[in-house]
């Protein structure tokens, strides 16, 4: 569905990514983990056409992305939920989410939409005319991911779903993810610092670390992987056989 | 005590004027984060071809109003795609804003030599056969030009406030200007929103332009005091405030027709840009803001 292929990506001068390629199949959850700095949100940057990049291609659905402006590789089915949220503080929850079904195609069932958002996270619905920079920060999260969905993408991508939320919540918020994932067959590509909760969610896994691709596989082989468990899941050389 | 009625009455009218002024101005601001040097010499195009429509087409100069704010608009997108776009490039808002103030300042020379090249430096009105009449409310006489002056500002401000709360447009503007990074990866087009924004805003300096030429008079060059007195007003609103410009304009109008009770008006001007100073020194982010920053 997502196929990246030898990306370098570069801020002015200095080159953030070497050649990464990553392929994301239609109705599974991809992770890309790895610590901070590594190049997960300069990747992300770079599918949803905030960065240009040097070199490589970006292929979804057979078409070419990575010429396009961001509005347009929305319309085209690929959402992403920013790192921090991102929400429009001064608007209300519901003006959040109509802003969010910015797509043409995404606006003729906007309703529909929203009224199965509203089932889904039944608490935005009782907060629709609150301004979003009043909500807590799960709140904010599930809003950030619902006007996301208000798109109506085939891959949605989530930058650092976990990053400032308690354990709680961020257990709710998986358990939704994997839902949509199964119910709606959404694609879901996701970006976090958490290794253990990413690869747990996923079914396929990519490391990435100073700006290249170290390690790919099945989550479930990465999980058991002497060496990630070491690096990411901080399990030290005595968990190792041999 | 008549007198003190008069003077509060024609401040207000004054006063819709002033917050109409301001909202073209207000509105590239809130948006953009530009500063718009060049809305006062809008203003004052805006009226010069209101006058050209008028005397071209012998019609009523309020009839000319679709007109004139088609053209300015037309104007608008012009100032965008070739100045307001290539600066967009600058990642952040902070950097655009010193260069806007100089390009635009740059189009306020352009503009009034171009309308003295045009129509001479001779100041143009519009007279009308109702032009002079008046109506008297509580013993006081105010004027009809001032009267539909005062309701086509608050007209502007009332369509202005149901787009940008009630529209997809609107929705659109507001999300691009809270964040526009936000905005873009939630598949808006925030370059057509700013595009149509200046469009907007220019169109409203046009409105603005057609109220002052038939109420007063246009001069070339007689931009900047149209600009010094938007600038008051948005001080006053707080900047992005876009409900409150017509009430700010009106607290200006106000004050300034209250003082000619007491100096010779002569003195209105530096008294605005006192009331701006004072509220820089003591409440920068003007009289109704929340501080919350938004439109």
């Amino acid at each position: 569905m997502l196929e990246i292929s030898r990306l370098d990506v570069f801020y002015g001068d200095l080159q953030a990514l070497w050649d990464i390629s990553i392929s994301v199949d239609e109705g599974k959850i991809v992770a890309l983990v790895g610590s901070n700095g590594a190049g997960k949100s300069t990747v992300m940057k770079a599918i949803t056409g905030l960065l240009k990049p040097k070199s490589g291609k970006i292929i979804f659905r057979g078409n070419r992305i990575d010429r396009l402006p961001p509005h347009h590789i929305v319309e085209m089915g690929i959402c992403m939920v920013p790192e921090g949220r991102r929400l429009f503080p001064g608007m209300s929850v519901q003006e959040n989410l109509e802003v969010g079904a910015s797509p043409a195609s995404a606006r003729k069932i906007r309703s529909n939409t929203i009224s199965w958002i509203y089932e889904i996270f039944p608490v935005l619905k009782e907060r629709a005319r609150q301004q979003a920079g009043t909500l807590s920060g799960g709140e904010q999260q599930m809003l950030a991911i619902s006007r996301a969905l208000m798109s109506n993408p085939r891959l949605l991508m989530i930058d650092e779903m976990s990053l400032g939320l308690s354990p709680v919540v961020v257990q709710d918020l998986s358990k939704i993810i994997k839902e949509i994932n199964k119910s709606k067959k959404l694609t879901i590509l996701l970006v976090e610092q958490d290794v253990q909760l990413a690869l747990s969610l996923a079914d396929q896994g990519y490391i990435i670390e100073n700006g290249r691709i170290v390690g790919q596989g099945k989550c479930s082989d990465l999980l058991c992987d002497a060496q990630v468990k070491e690096a990411y899941l901080g399990m030290g050389k005595e968990g190792k056989t041999g | 005590m008549e007198n003190v009625l008069q003077v509060i009455l024609v401040g207000i009218l004054v006063g819709g004027l002033y917050g109409l002024v301001a909202l073209g101005f207000a509105l590239i601001n809130g948006v953009m984060r530009f500063i718009n040097i060049a809305q006062g010499s809008f203003i004052v195009l805006g009226g010069f071809i209101c006058y050209w429509i008028v005397t071209l087409l012998h019609i009523d100069p309020y009839l000319a109003i679709p007109m004139v704010m088609a053209a300015m608009f037309i104007v608008g997108i012009i100032l965008y795609r070739s100045l307001f776009s290539p600066l967009l490039k600058y990642p952040k808002a902070e950097m655009r804003l010193d260069k806007s103030l100089l390009l635009t300042f740059g189009v306020v020379w352009m503009l009034d030599n171009l309308e003295i090249l045009f129509w001479t430096s001779n100041s143009r009105s519009i007279i009308t056969s109702y032009g002079f009449g008046t109506v008297q409310v509580l013993g006081a006489a105010l004027s009809y030009t001032g009267l539909i002056g005062l309701g086509l500002a608050v007209l502007a401000a009332a369509v202005l406030h149901i787009v940008l709360t009630r529209t997809y447009f609107g929705k659109h503007v507001r999300a691009a200007t809270e964040d526009a990074g936000a905005a873009s990866l939630s598949g808006v087009n925030v370059q057509r929103t700013y595009l149509i924004s200046t469009g907007i805003a220019v169109a409203l300096a046009g409105l603005a332009g057609t109220v002052i030429v038939t109420s007063y008079s246009v001069t070339p060059g007689g931009g900047i005091s149209w600009l010094l007195t938007a600038m008051v007003v948005v001080t006053l609103a707080g900047p992005g405030n876009m409900n409150f410009m017509i009430p700010a304009g009106i607290i200006l109008g106000v004050i300034q027709s209250a003082s000619t009770l007491f100096v010779n008006p002569a003195y209105q001007q530096p008294i605005a840009l006192i009331i701006f100073l004072l509220i820089i020194m003591f409440r920068p982010q003007g009289l109704f803001s929340k501080g919350v920053k938004g439109l």
